[in-house]
């Protein structure tokens, strides 16, 4: 049943992912503005680059996870998903994983962005995914609950960003120092503990909010 | 679903006068008659003030958070008016406190915010609380805008110790003084009467806006009033 | 954190007005919008 879901979200993604290609020059514009907002002081750049990563990223979350839910407004596709014998439950994982998945190959895809313009190359990739991955992850659950509640609302699109980025708040912190680590050196090992926050916030909101959604799209 | 009722005692404005008074001995205490601190001079008479709206913060916070927990398992709408009242008075005193905290950072620190974990934490709930009275305001449906209220609340609940955990973590490298949490002159009585004083105000504002909030709710729940004169089935 | 902070009443005094200045309003409002809603009611 989750498997299903999850392939229909794939499948909605991949036929829409001209979409994607628009956020992420949106991203990658954003990265941009940043180092305007600086100016030409590599230093500093190269210091605030995992900042900067993450905070693109996060703008360009508001785009696609309001996105994720468009297809079910338009069709009311919403009220016939929660008629099938599927569990609501199973659909909001499906969602959240489509996300999820999405966001990480956003972020993936602004870190040669930001290598060039921040001059914040590293040779930690591995570990560089792993912090994408986990941070998109911190988007995703929060993101994927709010955009459902808020796709059935008329102001959805100040709502979603203004309830969603309290929340992320560890997930940002987190995101950024880990990255911060990997890209300017950890000469005291910290990272790890910023990847266990990371790995914790995941855990406790992909339990809480996948339980929280039956009641959030009930009719 | 029972169209609520609405209490009209007059108990809160008991309670509202109690923590005026506790309020005006207590600062008049801390202002006029403690002695001014070691280090930090009279700037920490602010403490006397802080300290209380802290912890009646935290306490608005856990009301919230148990009226949106009685909801979700109750279903009772009443939980859904003291959730709304707990939020608002939740938000109006983080924005206190971080008033209170950027006055008292100035003189101290010669900074106007220091990313003090507890403070910092306040601002990222205020605005997580600023949030849900948005949500509340652009719902229509009662029962949606209940449900969906609390279910942000928890959320937002939730986040509270990770987020003060992590924010704890990110300043640990700079961290300064601390914003003192005990008031280290041997003065408690100035903040054992203000600490009351807060508390009966919120709880006197928190009923009150309650009934504020039944009354809107009777309002929306109400059956539409049938209007003399018109066409069964004609729009007007 | 060495030396003494001297003086700084007008923060002290700033401190308490803003708060009494809140609950003050705050509170005048609560009443305010309850009488309203007793009206409609």
């Amino acid at each position: 049943m989750l498997i299903a879901a999850i392939r229909k979200e794939l499948l909605i993604q991949w036929r829409t992912r001209g979409q994607l290609m628009a956020v992420f020059v949106f991203g990658a514009a954003a990265l941009l503005l940043f180092s305007f907002a600086i100016g030409p002081n590599s230093e500093a750049l190269r210091m605030f680059s995992a900042g900067f990563l993450w905070l693109g990223l996060l703008l360009s979350s508001t785009l696609t996870l309001s996105e994720s839910f468009r297809a079910e407004m338009e069709n009311r596709a919403l009220e016939g998903l929660l008629l099938l014998p599927a569990h609501p439950i199973a659909l909001y994982y499906a969602k959240a994983i489509a996300n999820w998945l999405q966001l990480t190959i956003l972020g993936v895809a602004l870190v040669p962005v930001m290598i060039v313009l921040y001059d914040a190359g590293t040779l930690e990739l591995l570990k560089l995914l792993l912090v994408i991955f986990l941070g998109a992850a911190g988007l995703s659950a929060p993101g994927t609950l709010y955009a459902a509640m808020t796709a059935q609302l008329e102001a959805k699109q100040t709502l979603l960003p203004l309830l969603l980025f309290p929340l992320i708040v560890p997930a940002l912190l987190a995101s950024v120092k880990a990255t911060s680590f990997v890209i300017l050196g950890d000469a005291m090992g910290e990272s790890g503990k910023w990847i266990i926050l990371l790995l914790a916030f995941d855990l406790i909101y992909w339990s809480l909010c996948g339980l929280l959604y039956g009641r959030v799209v009930e009719e | 679903m029972d169209i609520p009722k609405v209490s009209t005692s007059k108990t809160p404005y008991v309670i509202l006068a109690l923590g005026v008074l506790c309020l005006l001995i207590g600062s008049y205490i801390g202002l006029a008659v403690a002695p001014a601190e070691r280090f930090m001079g009279d700037v920490q008479r602010i403490m006397y003030v802080h300290v209380p709206t802290a912890w009646n913060w935290m306490l608005a916070v856990l009301f919230s958070l148990w009226c949106a927990i009685a909801f979700l398992f109750r279903g009772d709408m009443k939980w859904d008016t003291r959730l709304e009242a707990g939020v608002e008075v939740g938000t109006l005193l983080a924005f206190l406190l971080c008033c209170q905290g950027a006055i008292w950072a100035k003189p101290t620190w010669g900074v106007w915010w220091d990313w003090d974990p507890r403070l910092t934490t306040t601002a990222v709930l205020l605005f997580a609380f600023l949030g849900i009275l948005a949500l509340r305001k652009f719902v229509e449906d009662p029962v949606k805008r209940a449900i969906w209220s609390s279910v942000a609340t928890i959320i937002a609940a939730i986040d509270l110790p990770i987020v003060y955990m992590s924010v704890k973590w990110w300043n640990s490298l700079h961290q300064q003084q601390s914003t003192p949490s005990t008031v280290s002159s041997q003065f408690h009585l100035p903040l054992r009467l203000n600490a009351f004083g807060v508390l009966f105000l919120m709880t006197a504002f928190i009923m009150i806006r309650s009934r504020i909030a039944a009354y809107r709710l009777r309002q929306e729940l109400a059956e539409p009033p049938v209007r003399i004169g018109e066409e069964a089935g004609e729009l007007a | 954190m060495t030396g003494v902070v001297v003086g700084g009443w007008e923060y002290v005094i700033a401190a308490y007005s803003i708060t009494a200045l809140a609950f003050v309003i705050y509170g005048v409002s609560l009443v305010t919008r309850l009488r309203e809603s007793q009206n409609h009611d």
